[in-house]
């Protein structure tokens, strides 16, 4: 149990390190868009569903490329509990924890499955 | 200028929550709607990822002091992530007054929680799922003893855990209380291990639904990044002055506004 615990310690500086890099991206990415964008006060009153790949092609078209750092900054803090998960079921795996290892790739196959929900097909 | 006002009140929500030990989302939901107007799926959206960089952020600090249940915490990861995809789904077809009304209620249920006596569970005897998973465990307490514990009601445990991710996919918050709730009451842990375990666990649940917002287009920059980096800031900014502070004063002041502020959620959506 110690061993597990000095491991996902591990795991948890590196998560740190990624909230960090995500920051940045999302400082970046906000700072670079801010003098362009539209108000949000007033757009985001109301609320109108756009679906992610329509706003990906949209910001590609127009290259704006503070937005897609915004975006790049926030994906790679949303996947971050996941790489935790995946990193936790492999310490399992490691350590013979066959029953808890399969509990973590439940999860993490959840986690999957929760974010395809969001895809429109 | 506007939108610097936004990183000003999530550096000032990461601030309290990061005293009183709460999520961000709590105070960023009720800011971002009845401050700036903003519809409630986005700033549940928004509040979500700023839920998972204070959890990713304080990960480590959760595991130092060996109070987090590990093996518990990634049992009960199972619930809490089967219940944030049904709350994501239910969240599509529930209107945004619905949303005002159960955010209320949760607000006063909380500011009735926050003055809740903490006592810690106990039991002796070990679930057998428990036993099976060797989920039982031992901390340290201030003077130095070691406690071992057990663990009870597993299947409730794991049951209640399933709310909790509805809510929180439903609402944009952590849900620690209830998951704490589940954990001391239900299960008999120890109220620091049942702090320590939700807290370690709110990042993965949050994910859940954070990812399939964001896949469907609900997560806006415009909005997402300023309140996520105010409230990285805000925590931190916490965290290191939080010893000076006199944390139970401002948990009082706390709850008070907490249930003026559950009102005003009530009243958005009775009149909307």
């Amino acid at each position: 149990m110690k061993d597990l615990v000095t491991l996902e310690l591990k795991i948890s500086k590196f998560l740190r390190l990624g909230v960090i890099f995500a920051g940045v991206l999302m400082l970046t990415g906000w700072l670079m868009e801010i003098e362009f964008s539209r108000d949000p006060f007033i757009v985001f009153k109301t609320y109108d569903h756009i679906p992610f790949q329509d706003l990906l092609d949209i910001h590609l078209k127009n290259q704006q490329w503070g937005y897609l750092i915004s975006y790049a900054g926030l994906l790679s803090l949303i996947v971050l509990p996941v790489i935790r998960v995946l990193l936790t079921g492999i310490l399992f795996i490691k350590q013979k924890e066959r029953l808890l290892a399969v509990i973590a790739l439940l999860v993490l196959a959840g986690l999957l499955i929760s974010f395809s929900f969001g895809i429109e097909l | 200028m506007l939108s610097f006002s936004l990183i000003l009140i999530s550096v000032f929500a990461g601030f309290l929550g990061s005293i009183l030990g709460l999520g961000g989302g709590i105070i960023v939901v009720p800011a971002l709607t009845l401050l700036f107007n903003i519809d409630i799926r986005y700033a549940i959206a928004a509040s979500l990822v700023s839920i998972i960089a204070t959890s990713s952020g304080a990960a480590a600090s959760f595991l130092k002091d060996n109070l987090t249940n590990l093996r518990l915490a990634v049992l009960l990861e199972l619930g809490t992530v089967a219940g944030a995809m049904c709350g994501f789904l239910i969240a599509s077809y529930i209107d945004s007054s619905f949303l005002f009304l159960l955010f209320g209620g949760f607000l006063f249920f909380s500011a009735i929680m926050m003055f809740r006596k903490k006592g810690d569970g106990h039991t002796n005897i070990d679930h057998p799922w428990s036993s099976q998973l060797r989920l039982s465990g031992e901390y340290h307490n201030e003077k130095g003893e070691l406690i071992s514990y057990k663990v009870a009601n597993v299947p409730l445990g794991l049951f209640s855990m399933y709310f909790a991710g509805i809510l929180s996919a439903l609402l944009g918050i952590g849900s620690g209380i209830f998951k704490v709730m589940a954990m001391d009451g239900a299960m008999k842990l120890p109220m620091k291990v049942s702090s320590a375990t939700s807290n370690f666990m709110i990042g993965v649940t949050a994910s859940a639904s954070a990812g399939a917002f964001f896949l469907r287009g609900d997560i806006r920059p415009e909005i997402a990044c300023p309140v996520a980096i105010g409230i990285i800031g805000g925590s931190w900014i916490g965290a290191r002055i939080m010893p000076i502070l006199p944390a139970n004063t401002i948990r009082k002041i706390f709850v008070v506004v907490l249930v003026i502020v559950s009102i005003q959620m009530i009243m958005r959506g009775v009149k909307s």
